[in-house]
C-alpha cells in the first residue's frame, strides 16, 4: 500500500480526510466550518449519516478536524450564504 | 437545403479603420484600406478568374489568372496582390486582359487531364475557368512534357493527392502553414519539375495530421476526399457542429439521399463558424464513419443477468422494463437508490431532460455527468474566484494575446482547431509558457518555440502556479490598482503568497522546475501588455485540481489579466458539450445555471413549472454512486452515452460496483464497456441524427441539426421522455426547441437562446440576457460576475499517490490527435491507422535502467491493478514520468489509475499514479491475456 489513504478507510473517511487536507492550514474553527460547509453543500445525506455513524462508533481512525467539523452539522449551525453560493464542480 | 455555396473573396478581410472607394468595371465600392482589388471585386458582384487565391489564405500572385489593368497604371498586375487606392479605376474584362488569361489557362490544360473527374464532378476548377476564359482548345498540343503520367499517393486513408492534376498552385502548402501551421507540405524541385510533396515520403508517414486545410483548400483534383471519389458529389448540405473536442467546429454535412437512406459523402468545416472559422482536424472533418459502423446496435435488448446473451426487444418493452426496475428498486431500497449518469456527448436538450427525469421522475438528486472526471474542477474554481463555472474569453481572445501561459494542456493533439490558432498568433510574434511534465509539439515544433518549458512535476501544480505569483508579488510586478478596485481578500492573499516557502527556489524540489526559468516565466507573464493563460485535463485531474484553478485565477486576478480580450483563464474543454451538460443542471447538486438545490426559490421555479418536490439535498456523485453501489444502497444506475466501465479510475473498483447493481440501463451508439454489466441496452442517436445544441468551451451554443433521421426509431430525449412517463411521471415535448424554451424560461443566462435566435445568429455565447441580447464573448469586463474577483490562499498539499521503491515512476495519461476519449467513435474509422494500440512513453534512462527498448511489451503496474503495454522510449518524457493514452479498452489505463480524486470535486487524480514499469514476463502476459478475453468477449 502506497497511498497516503489508510486502507481501511470508508469512502466517508477518504472524502472527509481530503477536505482536513485542504483546509488544515486554517485556525481550526475555521477549517471545521469550511469542511462543514462543503459536506453540507456536496454531500449527499447518507454519505453524511455514514460519517457520522463512525463518529458515534468512536472510530480512533478519523482525524480530529473531521470530527469537530461533523459537529457543525450534527448541531444544525452550518447555515453559511456560501451553501447556497453557485459553485460549478 | 441545397448545397450551401460559400462566397471566395480570393483574399483576407481586412481590418482597417479607413475606407477607400474604387471603380471596378464602371461600379464603385468601398472598402477598408489595403483591400485586394480581387476581393473589392467579389464584394462587387464582380467575379475575377482565379486558382492561386483564396480567402482563407494570403494573397500568392502565382497563377496570373486574375489580372487586371489599372488606369494610369503600367501593365496588367494581380488583382490578389494589388491593394486597392482610393480613386483607383480598374478594368477587370479587357480584350488585353482576356487574351492574357486564355493563354494562361492554354498552358495550365495542357498539362491537366482531359479525362479530370473532378472536372466532371465540379470539384475541379479547371474545367469552369477554360469555359469561362473562352480556351476551346490548347494550341500547344498534349504531347509535350507533363505530369500525367506520375503516380498517385493513396497512402492517406481520407484523401489522395494526384499529382497529374495538380497545378503546383501552393493553396496546399499555404493552407498547411498559414491554417494549420503544421509545414507538412512544400514545393520541391524547381520550374516544370516543381512538385507538391510531403516531405522525402508519402501522406500517410509524413508530418501531415490530415486536418484536411490542404484538401479544402485545392482547387482542383489534385487533393480530393476518397469518399467523394468513391460516393460522388453530395446533392444537399446541413449546417451542424462537430461532436468530438470542446472547440465545436461548425461543419457543413454534404449529403446524398434523404430519410434513413442518407449517406454523408463528406464533411467540410464551415468558413462562418464562430468556433473554428473554416479550420477542422482529422475527427471533425474525417471520422465519421463509426455513425454508420455496423457495430452499431439499433435495437434495444436486455437481460435478466449480466451472464444471459441479449434479446432484442420492442422500445416499449425495454421501456417498460427501465420503469418496472427503477421504480422496483425504489420500493425495495428507497427513493435513493437509483440515479443517472448523463453524457457530455449529447446535446444540451438531451442532458436536460436526463436530469429532469432523475429530479422528477426518480425523485432525488442523484444525477452526474461526465464533467465529474474532467473538468468539475474548472467548474469549481472558476465559481469561486469569479462567479461562473465558464473560461472567460472566446477563443478569437488568443489573436491578441501578447504571452500565452500554457498549462497541462495539448492542443495540437486534444483541441487540433484552437492550436491552429494559437499557433497563428505564435508566429506571429505571441510568446508562449508550457508548463507541462511532457515536451509536448507546442514547445517546438516548426515555427513554434516556448519561450520557457517548465517540466512540471505530476502532482505539484499549486506549487508552481504559488511560486509564479510569489515571484510577481515579491517583485512587485502585481497590478495593484486593479487588485482595489476589482478583487477581494487581497490582503490576505498577499501575505500568504509572499512566505518564502512558495518561493521558486523553495518549490523547485517538488516541482522539478529550475527556479531561475520560473522567475522568468513569471516575469514575462506579468509584464506582457496582455497575458492569458489555457489549460487542460493536466490541471484538473489531480487531487488539488479545483486548488490550481483558483491559483490560475489569482494568478489572472493580480496582474489584471482578466476582462478583456487577450487575456484571462480559459479551459480547454475535453468534449463537445462538457460546458453544457454542466450549465444544465447535471451536478447533484446543482439544478440548471449553477444554483444549488437547497435555494427554495430556485426549487420553486422548477417545482410549479414540472409539479413536483425537489430534493433540497445534493445527490451522489459518480464515485459516490460507485461506493454506495458497494454499500448496497445505490442499485439501479441509467448511463447515457458515458463508457464509465472505461474512462473512470480504478477499473476494478468500477466493474465491481456495476456487478453489484440490480439494474444498470446503458444507452449508447455501441455494446460499450459498461454494457457488459447492464440488464437493459437502449440505442442511442449520433450527433448525425440529433436536433438540439452544443455548448462549446468558449460558452459557444452551436445548433446540432439532423443531417438524418434517427437510426433507432426514436430520438433520446424521447426515450427519456417515455422512461419518464412509464415511471409515472408524464413528460413530452413537441421538439427539441420546446425543451430549450423551458431551459430559456427557467435559466437566466440562456434566457434570449432559442432555436430561432441561434438560428439566425449563427451562434451565440451565454449569459444571453436582456443586458447582452447577442451574447457574450468576454466575461468579467469592468467587474465579476460575483461582485470582485476572489483571491484565494491556495496551499500546496502534496498528493497522497507519493512514489515509493516499489513504484518509484509517475503515470500521466491523456489523449493523443487520433483518436477521441474511450475511442468508442474513433477506433471504428480509420483513425486507428496512425494510433491502433495505447503506447508507453518513457524516458531513455528509465528504459534503460529496465532493460527497456522500443516496440518491447512492459508491465504497467500501479497499486490497484497491472496491464501491458507497448513501449515507446522518448525524451519527451522526463525522468521519473511514463505517459499513456486511454484510448483502447484492451490496454485499459484505468485498469491502474486509483480513486485518488480532488478534494472539492471528486474528480479523479488520472495525471498522479505511482507506477513501476517492467519487461512483461509470462505471469503479466497471462493476465493481460485474461482482461482481453474478458473485454473482447
Amino acid at each position: 500500500m502506497t497511498s497516503g489513504h489508510a486502507p481501511h478507510e470508508t469512502p466517508e473517511m477518504r472524502l472527509g480526510h481530503d477536505l482536513v487536507r485542504a483546509f488544515a492550514h486554517l485556525p481550526r474553527e475555521r477549517a471545521a466550518e469550511e469542511i462543514a460547509t462543503h459536506i453540507a453543500k456536496f454531500w449527499e445525506p447518507r454519505m453524511r449519516h455514514a460519517l457520522m455513524a463512525q463518529i458515534r462508533r468512536g472510530n480512533t481512525d478519523l482525524h480530529p478536524l473531521l470530527v469537530r467539523s461533523a459537529e457543525h452539522f450534527v448541531d444544525g449551525d452550518i447555515d453559511r450564504g456560501e451553501v447556497r453560493e453557485p459553485s460549478g464542480g | 437545403m441545397s448545397i450551401a455555396a460559400e462566397t471566395d473573396y480570393g483574399t483576407p478581410a481586412v481590418a482597417a479603420r479607413t475606407d477607400v472607394t474604387v471603380t471596378i468595371d464602371g461600379h464603385g465600392v468601398t472598402v477598408p484600406a489595403g483591400t485586394s482589388v480581387l476581393r473589392a471585386a467579389a464584394e462587387a458582384g464582380i467575379g475575377i478568374p482565379k486558382l492561386c487565391a483564396t480567402d482563407s489564405l494570403a494573397a500568392f500572385g502565382s497563377c496570373r489568372l486574375c489580372l487586371v489593368e489599372v488606369e494610369g497604371g503600367r501593365g496588367t498586375p494581380a488583382a490578389c496582390t494589388t491593394p486597392c487606392a482610393d480613386g483607383m479605376v480598374v478594368a477587370t474584362d479587357t480584350d488585353d486582359v482576356r487574351a492574357l488569361r486564355r493563354g494562361v489557362m492554354e498552358l495550365y490544360l495542357s498539362d491537366h487531364p482531359e479525362d479530370c473527374a473532378g472536372c466532371a464532378r465540379g470539384t475541379c476548377e479547371i474545367q469552369a475557368l477554360a469555359v469561362r476564359t473562352g480556351v476551346a482548345e490548347v494550341r500547344y498540343g498534349r504531347g509535350g512534357a507533363n505530369h500525367l503520367a506520375e503516380d498517385r499517393d493513396e497512402s492517406n486513408p481520407y484523401f489522395a493527392y494526384d499529382p497529374a492534376a495538380c497545378i503546383v498552385c501552393s493553396r496546399c502548402v499555404r493552407a498547411c502553414e498559414q491554417i494549420q501551421g503544421t509545414f507538412a507540405l512544400t514545393v520541391s524541385g524547381r520550374g516544370f519539375g516543381s512538385r507538391i510533396t510531403p516531405g522525402a515520403t508519402d501522406f500517410l508517414a509524413s508530418e501531415c495530421v490530415s486536418c484536411g486545410a490542404c484538401v479544402q483548400a485545392c482547387p482542383t483534383e489534385a487533393l480530393t476526399e476518397t469518399s467523394l471519389v468513391a460516393l460522388g458529389m453530395p446533392t444537399r448540405t446541413v449546417l451542424t457542429t462537430c461532436a468530438y473536442c470542446g472547440v465545436g467546429c461548425s461543419f457543413k454535412a454534404e449529403v446524398q439521399g434523404a430519410g434513413p437512406d442518407t449517406r454523408v459523402v463528406r464533411m467540410t468545416p464551415w468558413k462562418d463558424g464562430g468556433a473554428n472559422a473554416g479550420h477542422s482536424c482529422v475527427k471533425g472533418r474525417f471520422a465519421y464513419g463509426y455513425a454508420a459502423h455496423p457495430d452499431r446496435q439499433l435495437r434495444p435488448m436486455v437481460r435478466n443477468s449480466i451472464d444471459d446473451p441479449w434479446q432484442e426487444v420492442s422500445w416499449d418493452e425495454a421501456i417498460t422494463r427501465v420503469a418496472e426496475g427503477m421504480r422496483g428498486i425504489q420500493e425495495r431500497h428507497g427513493v435513493g437508490a437509483i440515479g443517472g449518469i448523463s453524457s457530455s456527448r449529447c446535446t444540451n436538450e438531451e442532458v436536460y431532460l436526463v436530469q429532469k427525469m432523475v429530479r422528477a421522475a426518480f425523485g432525488n438528486n442523484n444525477v452526474d455527468t461526465c464533467a465529474r472526471v474532467c473538468h468539475s474542477p474548472t467548474g469549481y474554481g472558476l465559481n469561486h474566484a469569479f462567479g461562473t463555472s465558464a473560461g472567460t474569453q472566446d477563443f478569437a481572445s488568443v489573436e491578441q494575446a501578447d504571452v500565452i501561459l500554457l498549462i497541462g494542456a495539448n492542443p495540437t493533439d486534444a483541441h487540433p482547431v484552437f492550436a491552429s490558432r494559437m499557433k497563428r498568433r505564435l508566429r506571429e510574434g505571441g510568446q508562449i509558457i508550457v508548463a507541462d511534465p511532457r515536451r509536448i509539439d507546442l514547445v517546438r515544433s516548426p515555427h513554434v518555440e516556448a519561450a520557457y518549458h517548465l517540466p512540471v512535476r505530476p502532482g505539484t501544480n499549486v506549487a508552481f502556479v504559488n511560486a509564479m505569483a510569489h515571484v510577481i508579488v515579491t517583485e512587485e510586478l502585481h497590478d495593484v490598482t486593479f487588485l482595489r478596485e476589482r478583487c477581494e481578500e487581497v490582503e490576505e492573499f498577499l501575505h500568504f503568497i509572499v512566505r518564502p516557502e512558495n518561493s521558486p527556489e523553495a518549490t523547485a524540489a517538488e516541482t522539478g522546475i529550475d527556479a531561475d526559468q520560473l522567475r522568468c516565466a513569471a516575469r514575462l507573464y506579468a509584464s506582457a501588455g496582455n497575458a492569458a493563460i489555457y489549460y487542460g485535463l493536466g490541471v484538473t485531474e489531480h487531487s488539488q485540481g479545483s486548488t490550481m484553478v483558483m491559483g490560475m485565477a489569482n494568478l489572472a486576478m493580480i496582474t489584471g489579466n482578466i476582462g478583456r480580450e487577450g487575456v484571462g483563464v480559459n479551459p480547454l474543454r475535453g468534449q463537445n458539450n462538457v460546458q453544457g451538460s454542466c450549465d444544465m443542471g447535471s451536478f447533484p447538486h446543482e439544478l440548471p445555471g449553477y444554483r444549488h438545490v437547497s435555494r427554495p426559490e430556485v426549487r420553486e421555479i422548477y417545482e410549479s413549472l414540472w409539479g413536483v418536490t425537489i430534493q433540497p439535498t445534493p445527490g451522489l456523485r459518480i464515485p459516490n454512486m460507485f461506493d454506495s453501489a458497494l454499500g448496497h444502497s445505490f442499485l439501479g444506475l441509467y448511463v447515457q452515452g458515458e463508457d464509465i466501465a472505461q474512462s473512470d479510475p480504478n477499473t476494478q473498483h468500477v466493474e465491481a460496483a456495476l456487478r453489484s447493481m440490480e439494474l444498470v440501463v446503458v444507452q449508447d451508439l455501441f455494446l460499450n464497456e459498461t454494457a457488459r454489466f447492464a440488464h437493459i441496452f437502449l440505442p442511442g442517436t449520433s450527433f448525425l441524427e440529433k436536433d438540439g445544441t452544443f455548448t462549446n468551451a468558449e460558452r459557444r451554443l452551436n445548433r446540432v441539426r439532423p443531417v438524418m433521421p434517427s437510426l433507432v426509431g426514436k430520438d433520446e430525449w424521447q426515450v427519456v421522455c417515455e422512461i419518464a412517463t412509464a415511471m409515472g411521471y408524464p413528460m413530452s415535448y413537441a421538439d427539441p426547441a420546446a425543451i430549450m424554451d423551458e431551459i430559456a424560461a427557467t435559466t437566466p443566462t440562456f434566457a434570449g437562446v432559442s432555436f430561432a435566435r441561434l438560428d439566425a445568429e449563427g451562434s451565440m455565447q451565454w449569459p444571453v440576457t436582456e443586458a447582452a441580447p447577442h451574447g457574450t464573448p468576454t466575461m468579467h469586463v469592468g467587474g465579476f460576475v460575483r461582485g470582485r474577483g476572489r483571491l484565494t490562499q491556495t496551499v500546496y498539499v502534496p498528493t497522497t499517490e507519493p512514489t515509493t521503491r516499489r513504484y518509484p515512476l509517475i503515470l500521466t495519461t491523456g489523449r493523443i490527435l487520433t483518436q477521441y476519449n474511450v475511442g468508442a467513435q474513433t477506433r471504428r474509422t480509420p483513425n486507428s491507422t496512425w494510433h491502433p494500440e495505447d503506447i508507453l512513453e518513457i524516458h531513455p534512462s528509465d528504459a534503460q535502467m529496465r532493460g527497456i527498448s522500443s516496440g518491447d511489451v512492459v508491465a504497467l503496474s500501479s497499486r490497484v491493478g497491472t496491464t501491458n503495454l507497448t513501449a515507446l522510449v522518448s525524451d519527451r518524457m522526463q525522468p521519473g514520468v511514463v505517459y499513456t493514452t486511454f484510448h483502447h479498452p484492451v490496454t485499459g489505463a484505468n485498469v491502474v489509475t486509483t480513486e485518488n480524486s480532488d478534494w472539492a470535486t471528486n474528480c479523479p487524480e488520472y495525471k498522479v499514479t505511482a507506477v513501476q514499469v517492467t519487461v512483461a514476463t509470462e505471469a503479466t502476459r497471462a493476465a493481460y491475456a485474461g482482461r482481453e478475453a474478458a473485454v473482447r468477449g
